[in-house]
């Protein structure tokens, strides 16, 4: 079932996060992150945080909270171009679901400025690329117009548009997509792959010290037992 | 208007070895020799422009199209759009075919699918020359004397080769575009 614009149900979870944002997010975000707003995002909490610090698991807390290095506005407009990158489908949770923003705000935090600068510019350009040629922010668009933005914003045709992306369209939709990438399909010690669902996704059977010959028996019959375990719960990779 | 010009730059053999008749190809948006809206374009929504033909050869069975620039790509052209196994009772193509796969196609033209343009993708995507530069668009319509059945994803070559021998008319539009950055063409 779609709405009156086309879009899926998981378009929810984006409408959800859009709320959040037109409300002020600061009333939905915990307190290491409250200093987050349209005009300051606070990389002075962000700093603060420790990799590793228990956050919630939970799916939906993560798609209400501005990141600690983004302002509200550019959360949401990450929020919907990473939904639109691995969307939550029959397939499985997608990449707000398996916490991606949570982990590319961990990368923002330890990158330093010029990584938040280049989300900060792309995502301005992104949202001033999609009112200019589809005739409204990219949140707004229906799913069919974000997937085209985001078609022309990475084959680098929104570059000559004039909108403000930096060393092109393509260099911003590549980081974007790789953080994507990481923050599903990682380790979950790095703030992604929530409950392990980037790895369900793939079927990878997990992070193990050794297959027996009936380990090796089960996963070619399909039948193998995932280990769910970060690669740094074992002393070995500590 | 619409008059069919052999300007594919395809080498593409008729049938039998004879030279395609040639038939009128005609868009309700776009005209050869003018501009194209910018919604074809990466300065708009990008959509696919409509096109229509008529005066095919009595006989065809199944329509292909091929958007191209031969003033780009390494070698030229630089390929936009592919779409083929067209009805040949289709009389033409509806604006904003979906670039979707998983997406149907309009009902007019079931069964069509869409091959791989310059950038490796199986959709339309429109014109984005260097700024300051006008480039022209031609858009060759071929027409089959068979249904080929042809899978999708094919490139601009593999199509001219599994068409050989096939195209028993062709024809032609050219549009051009120049871009129009935001700071010069406010919305």
């Amino acid at each position: 079932m779609t709405d009156s614009k086309g879009r899926l149900p998981a378009i929810s979870r984006r409408d959800l996060l859009r709320t959040a944002g037109a409300a002020g997010a600061a009333a939905l975000v915990p307190d290491a992150v409250t200093a987050a707003t349209e005009e300051t995002p606070s990389t002075a909490a962000a700093g603060e945080r420790q990799l590793g610090t228990a956050l919630p698991s939970e799916t939906g807390p993560l798609l209400t909270r501005a990141l600690a290095n983004l302002t509200a506005r550019e959360t949401e407009i990450l929020s919907a171009m990473v939904d639109r990158l691995i969307p939550s489908d029959e397939l499985g949770p997608g990449a707000l679901d398996a916490g991606v923003l949570r982990f590319i705000d961990r990368v923002l935090s330890e990158s330093g400025t010029n990584a938040a600068d280049a989300y900060r510019s792309g995502l301005a350009a992104l949202d001033t690329y999609s009112r200019y040629t589809r005739g409204g922010p990219f949140i707004d668009l229906s799913t069919v117009d974000q997937d085209s933005v985001l078609i022309d914003v990475q084959i680098g045709a929104a570059t000559g548009a004039g909108v403000g992306f930096v060393g092109g369209s393509g260099s911003f939709f590549n980081m974007v997509k790789s953080h994507t990438w990481q923050g599903m399909f990682g380790d979950p010690e790095y703030g992604g792959n929530v409950n392990f669902v980037g790895w369900d996704l793939l079927d990878y059977p997990g992070v193990r010290l050794g297959v027996s010959p009936e380990d090796q028996r089960a996963l070619e019959a399909d039948q193998l037992e995932p280990v769910r375990r970060s690669a740094y719960d074992y002393g070995i990779f500590e | 208007m619409g008059a069919a010009l052999l300007l594919t730059g395809a080498a593409v053999t008729g049938l039998r070895g004879q030279a395609p008749t040639t038939f009128v190809v005609e868009s309700p948006t776009m005209t050869t020799g003018r501009f194209m809206p910018r919604d074809y374009s990466p300065d708009g929504r990008n959509l696919s422009p409509p096109l229509t033909w008529s005066g095919l050869p009595a006989g065809t069975r199944q329509v292909a199209v091929i958007s191209q620039d031969f003033g780009a790509g390494r070698p030229p052209p630089w390929v936009h759009w592919i779409i083929y196994n067209i009805p040949g009772d289709a009389g033409g193509l509806p604006e904003g075919i979906p670039f979707d796969p998983d997406h149907p196609m309009p009902a007019e033209i079931a069964g069509a699918v869409q091959g791989n343009n310059g950038w490796g993708l199986p959709a339309y995507r429109g014109p984005a020359p260097p700024l300051g530069s006008v480039h022209n668009y031609h858009f060759a319509v071929f027409a089959l004397d068979e249904a080929l059945d042809l899978p999708p994803g094919l490139d601009r070559g593999e199509l001219l080769l599994a068409i050989e021998g096939h195209v028993i008319g062709q024809g032609d539009m050219v549009p051009l575009y120049e871009r129009q950055p935001m700071n010069q063409f406010p919305r």
